[in-house]
């Protein structure tokens, strides 16, 4: 695999740990195995927010797709669909937080419109990265050339930290995460 | 002066009549990253063991920094400088978090102190927290945090870490690797078996894949990252 394809794959990685935490915090609140920390849920979603909306997806689009785009015309109808989900990546994190925000002024009676917003959440961030390593790797490695590779790698290999973001400005907010969310997900008291 | 720390020379270990190395070659320096790979019963562990004594190899030698270490017992091999975290961390449940910690602290070979109590406190914050609770009373990640810190007590040059991350939630995970890589760039050599390939090729620089106790690949793990019919002929993934 080339090596900003296997970024991009520890960055899926790493989106995909955060996901797994939260949807496993929304199931243990609704099985009544522990309490909501909201604190804990807004750090989430920044952390959500921040890297892989506005770190890693503006890279897919301005150097791997652009690339493909020009390469490989059988590639253009899905990279069309996936830029227009990352175009409205922000309002789906601003739903989220509404959702949240619903959440802590209603109290339990708000707590199934929160746990709808993350299931819808995360299952579209599933489809979104499936069809980025299924469908758009593949072509990327049959028919981008190698001066191509050479301008996306030098885009993605500046964050060899793909959990923290390219210069470690997340690493805290990562680190403060696992630290307070309860066990299993993290560290903190279960 | 060399800066080799760990070699095993044409090693054979069995266990009883099952042969389960057979003549590895092994050898990793100052500062290096190795990540050994391979499937589960391919010999990885019982590599580690054998080079620490906890296993005595049948034929081979084992030299500590160039020196014969072959049939030295365990203690004498760990106090040249050598880390480990096995699988299963092995913490001291009837002790806190704390005496697990301070029971383990010297000096490095050359008299280096730079890992202290305090430096593993703000290494593993979550610790400090917990610093009073006996081992038993912690989670399965506090735990393993507990193992890497009480290793880094001993001021070693080099750690192996044995599926540091199983039985792991991915994010505790991810927190792990990350205080690898951070342990890494003070120059401590690391050795690590772990089944996100894609996690310690990323932190080591050298991989060594194992199968039926042979080494079929010991390249860079640049190699390794480009070369997805080597992960997938060798370790089925």
């Amino acid at each position: 695999m080339k090596k900003s394809l296997s970024i991009i794959h520890a960055e899926h990685r790493a989106l995909a740990a955060m996901l797994n935490g939260l949807r496993q915090l929304v199931d243990g609140i609704a099985k009544g195995r522990i309490k909501p920390d909201f604190g804990l849920f807004r750090k989430m979603i920044a952390y959500i927010d921040k890297v892989p909306e506005k770190v890693h997806h503006p890279k897919e689009d301005q150097y791997l797709f652009a690339r493909l785009r020009l390469r490989c015309p059988e590639a253009v109808p899905v990279i069309e669909r996936l830029e227009a989900e990352h175009r409205i990546g922000d309002a789906r994190i601003r739903a989220l937080e509404a959702a949240l925000e619903a959440y802590e002024q209603r109290g339990p009676a708000g707590f199934a419109g929160f746990q709808a917003a993350v299931v819808e959440y995360i299952d579209a961030e599933w489809r979104h990265m499936n069809a980025e390593e299924h469908e758009i790797f593949p072509l990327a490695e049959r028919d981008l050339q190698a001066d191509d590779w050479a301008a996306i790698d030098a885009a993605f290999l500046a964050n060899d930290n793909p959990w923290s973001g390219p210069a470690g400005e997340y690493e805290q907010l990562f680190s403060k995460i696992v630290n307070i969310a309860p066990a299993p997900v993290g560290l903190g008291p279960g | 002066m060399s800066n080799m720390l760990l070699e095993a020379k044409e090693l054979h270990t069995y266990y009883g009549a099952s042969h389960i190395l057979h003549g590895i070659d092994f050898h990793i320096r100052q500062g290096e990253g190795i990540a050994l790979m391979g499937r589960n019963g391919m010999g990885k562990t019982t590599l580690i063991k054998s080079m620490l004594g906890i296993v005595r190899p049948r034929h081979g030698r084992i030299l500590v920094r160039g020196d014969d270490f072959t049939r030295a017992p365990t203690y004498r091999t760990v106090q040249r400088g050598i880390a480990y975290v096995p699988e299963g961390r092995g913490i001291f449940p009837n002790l806190s978090v704390r005496e697990n910690l301070q029971m383990a602290a010297r000096a490095g070979v050359d008299g280096q102190r730079e890992w202290t109590f305090d430096r593993v406190m703000a290494t593993f914050p979550r610790l400090g927290e917990r610093i009073n609770n006996g081992g038993w009373q912690l989670s399965g990640g506090e735990q393993q945090m507990l193992t890497i810190g009480r290793a880094l007590m001993t001021n070693p040059d080099l750690l192996i870490l044995d599926e540091a991350t199983e039985g792991l939630a991915p994010l505790i995970a991810l927190e792990i690797w990350r205080i690898v890589k951070e342990i890494r760039k003070t120059g401590i050599a690391t050795m690590i078996v772990d089944k996100n390939h894609s996690a310690v090729t990323s932190i080591c620089d050298r991989a060594m894949i194992l199968v039926k106790g042979e080494v079929v690949f010991d390249g860079s793990s640049e190699q390794v990252r480009e070369d997805p019919g080597l992960i997938q002929k060798h370790l089925g993934v």
